[in-house]
């Protein structure tokens, strides 16, 4: 039971990053290697503008939030508008570049303190069978189901959300039809650093957070990838299967190989069916 | 040569050439004895500087062997330098090979290891090519954490490895490593400029604008790709052993995914596909992080934390290759062709020809 709770968490923290990475990439075709930086920084952020509030948990959210749209906003309309149309690899350094800044942004602002975000409720529910959750891990499962209906009922019912499925699907067509393509891709930089920023501060009421915790980015990226760039119900199974491999191996073989293995997984996946498990086949990029 | 000093070309052969222009002779040849007479001219820290310059100059040309020639984003470049230091550490450490042998070996080792990592690029591009070279960065740094676990003198501190003896001669000394290291950088030099001009280079070229065309031209793309994984981790096999032998001291925490993107950087500062940019890229990314540091020197020792240096030097990286990507994709080598273009078509000002990639 011990063993399924903490893949649950572990499922539910990759999902959060992975569905950030599916959206820029359904979006914008730019795959983002920035977002475990965002996620840390996120949660660097919600930890302090809730201590500069006397440990004020809206004050957090709200600190979180306009982070989450100043920083997407900022990053689309500044730097990722101008370089579309580029060849490929031009997005993909980009954002490797925006991830080095971020990260000295964490070094230099929070001088790389480890930093756990403490809410302040301990307490843990017993369950059957031993395992012990606390309410930071229930917190987990159900910000992270709330996460996604939200995703789906954007994506499926409402205006903006048809706007956005447009532009996935072709930029030009849909900016012809009277879509703001510019607004559309900034809201998606802004849902997928609110997504990492929640999954920053989910990993940091766990563990902690520091200037070294940014490899969560590249697991959410390799989840994203397993379950295929392209799909939101991908990223879910993708996060499970890399969870799931992720701490067998930390049980069973050795902590320092678990760096490699979702890299591993996404080569056997990729080998196999490089669209991911539930992506779409005409996504095809591979030789 | 009917146009001295123009970018006009009226025979095929002449675009084939180095040094396409008189002059640039004059300057290679000032650069070299400027280079030779340095070290009598500087102090023993500025040697020092240059000679990492250097080296990371070599393993920055092997990356853009594979990047700038080839195209195939590579992520896994520190991996290869691993292999270089992992190799010199087994052969000259445990088995005591001399210098001049382990050289070689760790040059095989290069390839061996370029030719596995290069396989998943004969099903994968773009993204997921990056990808598959970080689970192999991941894998191979795996490996050296385990070696240097179980082999080690102890864990954290790494080995050591003592200076070369190259035939009763122990190469020590920031100047004596200059030297060497300058004479096998422009070895390099030469080799990545010819290897542009040969078939191979041509076929990474055709590869990179359009693999599929390349196919349809009839070059092989499983043989050139997997060609320049080799030659590229080749490249940077040998300039890791030389950073191990130079610095003594071998430890796998060096060999970060940082490092790979360090590597990165050089070439997009420098230039993507140019050779002259690669090293400029090197020195300039190598020497950044020293410039910031004596810039802080000014500030009042209230301010100086080390913690914000290093953060200032990382986010400083990270800048120029945002900055150079959305306004400069070429580097610095074009702002070097536009200084060129300018004399060569004074005093007229035409609109820059679109140069070849040199």
């Amino acid at each position: 039971m011990e063993f399924a709770a903490t893949i649950l968490i572990l499922t539910c923290t990759y999902a959060l990053l992975a569905a950030g990475v599916v959206i820029l990439y359904k979006a914008g075709r730019v795959v983002n290697f920035a977002h475990g930086e965002i996620a840390v920084l996120g949660g660097y952020v919600f930890y302090s503008s809730g201590m500069v509030t006397g440990n004020s948990l809206w004050f957090a959210i709200f600190g979180a939030t306009v982070f989450s749209i100043i920083v997407g906003i900022f990053v689309y309309m500044a730097i990722m508008r101008r370089v579309v149309g580029e060849p490929f690899y031009v997005a993909i350094l980009l954002t490797i570049g925006l991830g080095v800044v971020f990260k000295s942004a964490i070094i230099v602002i929070w001088r790389a303190t480890e930093v756990t975000i403490d809410f302040g409720v301990q307490p843990a529910i017993r369950l059957a069978g031993g395992a012990t959750l606390s309410y930071m891990d229930v917190a987990t499962v159900i910000l992270t189901i709330v996460f996604f209906a939200a995703l789906y009922i954007f994506f499926r019912f409402t205006h903006l959300g048809i706007q956005f499925r447009g532009t996935a699907e072709n930029p030009l067509l849909a900016s012809q039809r009277g879509v703001n393509v510019n607004f559309v891709l900034s809201l998606a930089w802004v849902i997928a650093v609110f997504a990492a920023s929640l999954a920053g501060v989910l990993y940091g009421g766990r563990a902690f957070l520091s200037s070294e915790s940014v490899t969560i980015g590249l697991a959410g990226l390799t989840a994203a990838l397993v379950g295929g760039l392209d799909s939101l119900r991908g990223a879910v199974v993708g996060s499970f299967i890399v969870a799931l491999a992720q701490y067998l191996t930390v049980r069973l073989i050795s902590p320092v190989l678990s760096d490699a293995l979702p890299f591993i997984i996404v080569l056997v996946v990729m080998s196999v069916r490089p669209w991911g498990l539930l992506g779409t086949l005409e996504e095809l990029d591979r030789v | 040569m009917a146009h001295r000093g123009s970018n006009l070309r009226i025979s095929y052969l002449e675009g084939n050439k180095i040094l396409p222009r008189p002059y640039q002779k004059v300057l290679v040849a000032i650069v070299v004895t400027g280079a030779l007479l340095l070290p009598a001219a500087s102090s023993t820290f500025f040697v020092h500087l240059i000679d990492l310059c250097f080296l990371a100059a070599t393993g920055a040309l092997g990356l853009t062997i594979l990047t700038g020639f080839c195209g195939q984003i590579s992520l896994g470049h520190a991996a290869f330098l691993a292999i270089g230091a992992f190799t010199t550490v087994i052969f000259s450490v445990h088995l005591k090979f001399p210098f001049l042998l382990v050289l070689p070996i760790a040059a095989v080792a290069g390839a061996i290891i370029g030719f596995v990592v290069g396989l998943p690029s004969l099903r994968f591009r773009g993204v997921y090519l990056a990808i598959s070279t970080l689970a192999m960065h991941y894998a191979i740094v795996f490996l050296a954490t385990s070696y240097q676990a179980n082999f080690g003198t102890s864990a954290s501190a790494g080995i050591t490895i003592r200076d070369p003896n190259v035939f009763g001669f122990v190469m020590q000394g920031d100047t004596a490593w200059y030297y060497f290291l300058f004479i096998f950088l422009s070895l390099v030099t030469v080799a990545c400029l010819n290897l542009g001009r040969t078939r191979p280079g041509r076929a990474w070229m055709a590869i990179r604008d359009r693999d599929i065309a390349a196919e349809a031209l009839g070059v092989s793309l499983a043989r050139y790709k997997l060609l320049a994984f080799m030659v590229s981790s080749t490249i940077a096999s040998v300039s890791g052993s030389l950073m191990a032998y130079y610095t003594n001291v071998v430890t796998v925490e060096r060999y970060t995914l940082d490092l790979a993107i360090l590597y990165v950087a050089m070439i997009i500062v420098g230039g993507m596909g140019s050779v002259l940019g690669s090293i400029l890229g090197a020195f300039f990314i190598t020497l950044l992080p020293y410039a910031i540091n004596s810039l802080f020197e000014f500030l009042p020792s209230s301010l100086r934390f080390s913690t914000t240096v290093f953060g200032v030097q990382v986010g400083a990286i990270g800048l120029c290759v945002i900055l150079f990507l959305v306004f400069e994709p070429k580097g610095l080598a074009e702002l070097w062709r536009r200084i060129e273009t300018y004399f060569d078509r004074w005093p007229f000002r035409y609109r820059p020809l679109e140069a070849t990639r040199r």
